[in-house]
């Protein structure tokens, strides 16, 4: 391998989603808890 | 075919375009299957009753069945031909983090920052220590030095993900991430199963076997379903570690990107890393640990008695099911085929560094979580 390659489109891509998926999971975790404190998500939901 | 250079087709579903439907479909089939594993946990002990098998089927826990059921079903995807197109959907990350800011409200404040002292020390001596390791051992069998920082990284850190963050940084090549990406899951699957074993074993008390599986395991899905095998305060504490570790990962990768500019490349007019970069890659979920291990305290604070830990207890259930899904996906993303693409010279350095991490973790978890109370 060349030392001089670029990182591939495929690196890239992979970077940005895991960038993404962080940010996802980070707020999706968040506004679950949240809804489960205020009392929308409730053990009756949850099987 | 040389070691550093694997079939293409071995890409994860991380780092192919994906197609949306499949994607969708993907994500269906580990929902279909979580709800399997999790009837199974349910109803095995109650079937097994009375037979031979009570005791396994009373033993055995949610974590063994979703990966059980997870390579099952990889298997079957494969036989159809469908897996490949389908992995879009098999999130493995997205599910193991949110279950994890999930779990941060089951955790008190006060622990984290018990053990956040112990935390940071053991992952700074830990990273250190196995990266310059597997970096060195990696150099001695003549490893491309790209795929040294991707192995490097993803034995030291926090799996795939750092295997990511440090493919991005040194610019590798897609090849050389689904590979290391490979290898992390090969790896990381009976580390699962033998490490509670061995803290058992050995008769670690859970902190310490919390902080081992946390600081040895590479992938944190695996962390957390080892943690979940030994028991919740051993998953607590590892979880903690794990999370520590992942927020090293920044700046792994800026000094990563540094080293590779102004050492190995040496390419004139190179950007320098700048600060900011610290924060771009900054894992943003153990932001979300925190804050939810935060905004759970100050709510059973000010609850009452009662319906405080209720509460809370409808996110571990609900957290319990993210963590389901997760393992699902790490059965599904298994791929046998690692191995022969690999060559032994990345696969032998891959074994020798989790060897190194077992016990060197062990060390230094036996050290500073000896005597840490909950």
């Amino acid at each position: 391998m060349s030392d001089g390659d670029t990182a591939t489109p495929g690196v890239e891509r992979a970077r940005r989603i895991a960038l993404n998926e962080d940010w996802a999971a980070t707020i999706a975790g968040l506004a679950l808890l949240i809804l489960i404190l205020a009392g929308v998500i409730t053990a009756d939901v949850i099987p | 075919m040389t070691a550093a250079e694997p079939d293409a087709a071995a890409a994860p579903a991380d780092i192919r375009p994906p197609v949306w439907s499949h994607a969708g479909i993907g994500l269906v089939v580990v929902l279909l299957l979580g709800v399997l594993a999790w009837a199974l946990a349910e109803n095995v002990p109650g079937w097994t009753e009375g037979t031979a098998l009570e005791e396994i089927g009373a033993a055995v826990e949610y974590p063994v069945y979703a990966i059980a059921v997870g390579l099952l079903g990889n298997l079957l995807l494969s036989v159809l031909g469908v897996r490949d197109r389908l992995s879009g959907g098999f999130r493995t990350e997205f599910f193991i983090k949110t279950g994890l800011v999930l779990l941060g409200a089951s955790i008190n404040l006060s622990l984290i920052v018990d053990s956040a002292g112990r935390a940071v020390a053991q992952a700074l001596l830990l990273v250190s220590a196995v990266f310059l390791f597997t970096w060195w051992l990696a150099g001695r069998l003549g490893l491309d030095d790209k795929l040294r920082a991707l192995l490097a990284s993803a034995v030291s850190i926090c799996g795939v993900s750092a295997a990511i963050t440090a493919a991005g940084a040194v610019q590798a090549r897609k090849e050389q991430l689904a590979y290391t990406a490979s290898l992390v899951i090969l790896f990381a699957l009976p580390s699962i199963f033998v490490l509670p074993a061995l803290a058992d074993a050995f008769g670690l008390d859970a902190a310490v076997a919390g902080a081992w599986i946390g600081g040895n395991i590479d992938t944190t899905a695996a962390v957390t379903a080892a943690g979940a095998l030994a028991g919740e305060e051993a998953l607590q504490i590892a979880s903690i570690v794990k999370v520590t570790q992942n927020a090293l990962m920044g700046i792994v990768a800026v000094a990563l990107t540094a080293y590779f500019a102004f050492r190995v490349e040496r390419t004139a007019g190179s950007p320098r890393p700048q600060a900011i970069e610290l924060w771009r890659r900054f894992p943003k979920f153990v932001l979300g640990f925190v804050a939810a291990s935060v905004i759970a305290t100050i709510y059973l604070n000010n609850a009452s008695a009662s319906t405080g830990p209720e509460t809370i207890a409808v996110a571990n259930d609900l957290r319990t099911w993210f963590f389901v899904f997760a393992f699902v996906s790490i059965g599904l993303e298994f791929r046998v085929g690692a191995l022969r693409q690999a060559g032994w010279r990345p696969v032998g350095v891959f074994a020798a560094a989790t060897v190194f991490n077992l016990v060197v973790a062990l060390g230094i978890a036996s050290v500073l979580f000896a005597g840490f109370e909950f």
